[in-house]
């Protein structure tokens, strides 16, 4: 039974009894509703990074010069007719093609009428090997697993991913157990895995409810047994950080090394966050007080689905940053509205309970895929769809780039056209936003990664 | 009772009709024979579509309804801005920028809005049509709540279908119209489809062969017995009923590829090439002397031109993957260009959602927006990102729809005798933002954005 149908009458009852409650509360997106940014609380950044590896922070690519008819950096407005020079897998210059003067040495690739966008970023992707290959539940909690030796380069459908202008992708495992494993931060394109590499961990994740409910009847076959099981797992994890820690400082014996444990430890020094998929209203209730108030981790709530956004309040006050996809509706069984659920995320308003709640704003709000459940390269549509349901454009196209790369502490690298940032970008034959823009081509760390073949295109 | 002047006179309407066909921009249409034969000599056979019938006698109007000043997409390529359609009672009277409202019409304004044909739905189930049933009217329910969820997406009619053939044309179906509360106003034309599947192993061709052998023959002893009136008509021999009505014209052909080389969800690897199942769809093509129906194939793109010359149609989920064999990638794979390539070469095109789990035939209140029947311009519009004109691959969901389910006497356009079912939209048809305001099916009102729960709340 969800919380909410025991409220529920205890809400009617209270209605009847105080009639002013009862007042309906306008519906979310009213125009021009601005909400407040919320402080995202993104973890303490450690002095040293003792579990995480990175891939190279520059690898080599040629000099070039890509002209478009408008650069949409998302860090800044919109420049028409525009030129982003790209040199060893960054950006070195950005600007107008009439102020910027091409070095020599630089080739020209002109794209035309094309848009350019920053190549596009997904927090929440099952795809860079077999989707079938992530969900080994031997416990119902597995530390233990990872994806980061399963990460193909050449698998299909990376190859459409880059066809939808996809560059970086959170690569996590499925949602079978509590904790599926530790999720991979990888850009799209690469000669080879290593060099593709941004993170890893990219994250932990975590899966609440529906998903991981074991049918069997065993331990996990309801949402108290899997509780129990997340917070045992979480608080193993802790013991053993808090052991090296106090070994660290001198103020306690050498632990043994536990293989099993030891990424548990990135996760609370804050090397990385726990990408937690909690698609329900209970589930995203018990995520934020478990997860932020007793193991105060760095969280970030994705596909943050269905009616998972009533608490919007609880994330707000936590600074929980959102991705949410990839339904993007949700249908109150009460009045049959369809819910713009990334609006509602963003604005807050009416959310179903009697006082109007604080909405996350414009920048604490992805948008992902969950591919292959929704096809990777659709990301852009998931963003569209959001749209279509109240998210204003400016928002959609954050959330499919800079946000989620703020996020999970990457948008030092990747997530808008900036000079010194990753050379990752997308080239849409219009507004990228519209599924019939196509992406002409996709480049990834400076290369080319792909160019669209009018006779056969990937997507 | 006071008789308004009524604009239909027959030379009024042949004026209005010449517009139209006038302004198609498909110029083939505008000769487009009734029920046309392939011609066996030398001429290629045409993809198949009818008139609307004229009424058998000229019926007085009860009720005008005018939608005045919209930009109307008539759903055959063609757009007439700031134009009037004008319905009397549940056809389409008429259609120009000069047509003359009856004094006693509800007026409909639409200024600074898009009219456009309602969305004919080649797959879809649910919308108070029963699951199986020999008669769609036995287990229909004209109240249920998914119809006016599927106006709101734009809906008006869609293909029920009971059964499906296997080795030989089978299976019964019946256009349902999204008429919200009106038992009888929601059953169209019934068996206009039959269904089959492809491959057939070689004995199962040869029995399909004989069939239409004997079809034939059936129609040879039915000519030569219509000269004797004294001679009763010889019965169909058995199990060439369904091929004799598809010899007549009467009922379309849709051929499955089988789904034998398909990769859904990144499982599999089934060598992305069904040309083989589609040149024998061709094949039967050919035999039958009709173009056919190929439903959902991947390679059509590969011999486009091989599928036109039998004057087929294709229904085409662009969104579809399958990954071409390695090296052989400019003749296998699924291509989101398809829809354009085969619209190139003449073949008219229906798409339909994804399928799956999470959306494909229904719109439901589960599924996953962009992935089921909530928003099917958004299919249409990746026809567009495959290569396919903006107008033209609105045909993909109004009038080329219509001729692929066999029904497009009676709906698909804003054509003169039409059915009326109209959209008056908030944008371009194919913008994924775009709302239906108001949707009219057989003339009357039956959804309104705003009086419905759905969508009112959504501002920009």
């Amino acid at each position: 039974m969800q919380l909410r149908d025991t409220i529920s009458p205890l809400l009617a009852a209270l209605a009847l009894l105080a009639p002013w409650t009862a007042t309906p509360v306008l519906a979310q997106s009213e125009a021009g509703t601005q909400p407040e940014p919320v402080e995202l609380f993104l973890g303490h950044e450690p002095d040293e990074y003792q579990v995480t590896t990175f891939g190279p922070e520059q690898i080599d690519s040629p000099a070039r010069a890509w002209k478009a008819a408008r650069v949409l950096p998302v860090s800044g407005p919109p420049i028409e007719d525009g030129v982003v020079l790209t040199r060893d897998s960054k950006i070195v210059a950005v600007g107008r093609a009439a102020e910027i003067a091409i070095p020599a040495g630089f080739e020209v690739v002109d794209l035309g009428d094309a848009w350019c966008v920053p190549g596009l970023v997904d927090l929440h992707c099952h795809i860079a090997s077999a989707s079938s290959d992530i969900n080994d539940t031997v416990f119902q909690a597995n530390p233990e697993m990872r994806t980061l030796d399963l990460v193909t380069m050449d698998h299909p459908n990376l190859r459409l991913a880059l066809a939808g202008g996809v560059t970086t992708v959170m690569y996590i495992p499925g949602s079978g157990g509590n904790v599926g494993g530790f999720g991979t931060l990888t850009k799209t394109w690469g000669r080879n895995p290593n060099e593709a590499l941004l993170r890893f961990p990219g994250c932990v994740k975590i899966a609440q409810g529906n998903n991981p409910t074991r049918r069997a009847g065993d331990l996990g076959a309801t949402h108290i047994g899997m509780n129990a099981n997340l917070r045992f797992a979480l608080e193993r994890g802790r013991d053993y950080h808090l052991a090296w820690e106090a070994w660290e400082q001198g103020k306690g014996p050498k632990p043994e090394r536990n293989h099993g444990l030891e990424y548990m430890r990135g996760l609370f020094r804050y090397e990385y966050p726990v990408c937690s998929h909690s698609q329900y209203f209970q589930v995203s209730g018990v995520t934020l007080s478990m997860l932020r108030d007793e193991f105060d981790l760095w969280l970030v709530i994705v596909h943050g689905t269905f009616d998972a956004f009533r608490h919007v309040d609880g994330a707000v006050a936590r600074g929980v940053p959102i991705c949410n996809g990839p339904r993007q509706y949700w249908v109150d069984p009460e009045d049959g509205r369809f819910w713009g659920i990334a609006e509602a995320w963003r604005s807050g308003g009416d959310v179903g309970w009697f006082d109007p709640q604080q909405g996350l704003g414009d920048d604490a709000i992805g948008i992902n895929t969950d591919s292959p459940v929704v096809a990777q390269e659709e990301l852009s549509l998931q963003a569209a769809m959001a749209v279509r349901l109240g998210l204003p454009e400016r928002v959609a196209l954050r959330g499919i780039t800079i946000n989620p790369a703020r996020f999970v502490r990457i948008a030092h690298r990747v997530g808008s056209i900036e000079v010194g940032k990753d050379a990752d970008l997308a080239f849409f034959s219009g507004d990228p936003l519209d599924p019939r823009s196509h992406v002409a081509a996709t480049v990834v760390n400076g290369h080319l990664a792909y160019r669209r073949d009018h006779r056969h295109p990937r997507f | 009772m006071n008789s308004p002047k009524i604009p239909g006179s027959l030379a009024f309407r042949a004026v209005l009709v010449a517009l139209a066909v006038g302004c198609a921009a498909d110029a083939a249409l505008a000769q487009r024979p009734r029920f046309r034969r392939p011609d066996g000599a030398g001429g290629r056979p045409q993809p198949q579509q009818a008139e609307p019938e004229a009424p058998a006698e000229e019926k007085k109007v009860e009720s005008w309804t005018a939608i005045r000043g919209g930009d109307v997409y008539l759903g055959d390529g063609t757009l007439l801005r700031r134009a009037t359609v004008l319905i009397g009672d549940d056809k389409i009277h008429a259609v120009g920028h000069e047509v003359e409202i009856p004094e006693d019409a509800t007026i409909l304004e639409a200024e600074g809005k898009v009219v456009a044909p309602g969305f004919c739905i080649v797959k879809a189930s649910g919308f108070g049509a029963p699951r199986s049933g020999e008669d769609v009217r036995d287990g229909m329910n004209p109240f249920d709540p998914t119809i006016k969820m599927g106006l709101a997406a734009g809906i008006t009619s869609f293909l029920w279908q009971n059964g499906s053939g296997n080795d030989k044309p089978g299976g019964n179906s019946s256009l349902v119209k999204l008429a919200y509360g009106d038992l009888e106003g929601m059953v169209g034309p019934s068996d206009s489809v039959k269904t089959m599947r492809v491959p057939l192993n070689p004995q199962q061709m040869k029995t399909f062969r004989d069939l239409v052998k004997q079809a034939r023959e059936h129609q040879d002893a039915v000519r030569e017995a219509a000269k004797d009136d004294k001679k009763p008509a010889p019965k169909p021999p058995r199990g060439t009923e369904d091929i004799l009505k598809i010899l007549d014209g009467e009922t379309r052909l849709w051929i499955s590829m089988g789904g034998g080389s398909r990769m859904f969800r990144g499982g599999g690897d089934g060598g992305g090439d069904d040309t083989t199942e589609i040149r024998q769809a061709m094949e039967i093509a050919s035999l039958l002397g009709r173009g056919v129906v190929l439903d959902d194939p991947v390679c059509a793109w590969v011999i486009a031109d091989e599928v036109a010359a039998t004057g087929s149609m294709a229904i085409v989920n662009p969104r579809n993957r399958v990954p071409s064999r390695e090296g052989f990638e400019d003749s296998t794979g699924s291509n989101i260009a398809q829809a354009a390539i085969l619209h190139d070469v003449g073949v008219p095109v229906a798409v339909t959602a994804p399928g799956g789990r999470f959306g494909g035939s229904g719109v439901g209140t589960g599924g996953i927006l962009g992935q089921d029947l909530n928003t099917p311009h958004v299919d249409a519009a990746f026809a567009v990102r495959g290569g396919m004109p903006n107008r033209q691959a609105l045909r993909t969901l109004t009038l080329d729809a219509a001729r692929i389910m066999g029904v497009e006497a009676r709906v698909g356009s804003l054509e003169v005798g039409k059915d009326a079912d109209v959209l008056i939209l908030d944008g371009d048809p194919l913008h994924y933002k775009t709302f239906v305001d108001t949707a009219l099916v057989n003339g009357k009102v039956a959804y309104v954005r705003a009086e419905e729960p759905y969508y009112r709340h959504i501002r920009r």
